[in-house]
């Protein structure tokens, strides 16, 4: 058994550490995670087929873009370990996503698709 | 042996956030996948805006996207994805403590999940051709096709990936200190995941 547990240069034996740890307390965010999103997921369902719950078509569009970004960034945060990672990958990857709003919103924008009676450009 | 167990938990737990002998810290590998992922926010950001802009097809153009979509089957497929993110990260956490056992059981439980949504997009495709609604039936079709059948692509070499990495792992050929190699693997895989979100809100849900 090595002393020095530091040196990341020589491959680990898999047998010695199969199982080592028993429990790791991160898998249990992992899991209420996945659950919170299960639940966002059957109230966006919910909005489809029982729309008189969420009130007009507005109300209804509005809420289902809100659940839809927070499963989006609790995604981005928990799994995809924004949260424990270094900031830079944050800015990096939401910048990316920012330009892309803003881009495609102009876009929509510019060809009249938020107005009644413009279906198409 | 349990001074031996938390001697190892200590040392090797955070094997994928270790600081890495380049100027930001980060391995270029997993910086390289972050710009690869806010770039592929472009790609699919132009797609769904196709999609947005064609949505309603013209009169005499045939059957709209709304008109033959099943919900309750694109909410089960929309799940099972959803729930593959869990084992994703699952199978993430299961190499940086060493556990190789339950990283191929939650490697193979992702492939499968992800195989099962393909197999259910697949389904939805010809369910949809046979109700009159082909590629080139009208410009909503063809938007429609584009966007779901190019996140399917995603999905489907995010398969291949996770087979690739649960033969390297059988092999003996992937040890804890190269987690870093699942971690990225499972970034892409939960980037598609964050993709169908917005897509099934877009395209599905939003009236």
């Amino acid at each position: 058994m090595p002393t020095d547990l530091s040196d990341h240069a020589e491959a680990i034996p898999t047998n010695v550490l199969d199982g080592a740890v028993e429990e790791y307390p991160r898998e249990k965010l992992y899991v209420w995670v996945a659950i919170f999103l299960a639940a966002v997921t059957w109230i966006e369902v919910m909005t489809y087929l029982k729309p008189g719950w969420f009130g007009n078509v507005d109300t209804r569009i509005a809420t289902l873009l809100f659940l839809m970004a927070i499963k989006f960034f609790t995604v981005a945060y928990v799994f995809m370990h924004l949260k424990f990672d270094r900031k830079m990958l944050t800015v990096i990857f939401y910048s990316g996503l920012g330009l892309a709003v803003v881009v495609y919103v102009a876009i929509l924008t510019m060809l009249n698709v938020w107005y009644p009676g413009h279906p198409h450009p | 042996m349990a001074e031996i167990s938390m001697a190892l938990r200590d040392e090797f737990s955070p094997h994928a956030h270790i600081d890495h002998d380049t100027n930001t810290g980060i391995s270029n590998t997993k910086l390289g996948m972050w710009v690869f992922l806010a770039s592929e926010c472009l790609l699919f950001g132009g797609l769904i805006t196709t999609y947005l802009l064609y949505k309603t097809p013209v009169a005499g153009e045939g059957p709209s996207p709304k008109q033959v979509y099943d919900l309750g089957f694109t909410s089960v497929s929309s799940f099972l994805l959803l729930m593959s993110s869990l084992t994703m990260v699952l199978a993430v956490a299961a190499i940086e403590r060493g556990d190789h056992h339950r990283l191929r059981t939650w490697l193979a439980a992702t492939a499968l999940l992800g195989s099962t949504f393909v197999a259910g997009q697949v389904y939805e495709f010809t369910a949809f051709v046979h109700e009159g609604m082909g590629y080139t039936t009208s410009r909503s079709s063809s938007a429609f096709y584009t966007l779901t059948g190019f996140h399917g692509v995603h999905v489907t070499v995010g398969i291949i990936m996770l087979v690739s990495l649960l033969i390297l792992s059988l092999r003996g050929k992937l040890p804890e200190h190269r987690a870093e190699t699942v971690e990225v693997v499972g970034l892409y895989w939960h980037f598609v995941d964050v993709v169908w979100i917005v897509i099934f809100g877009v395209v599905y849900l939003i009236p």
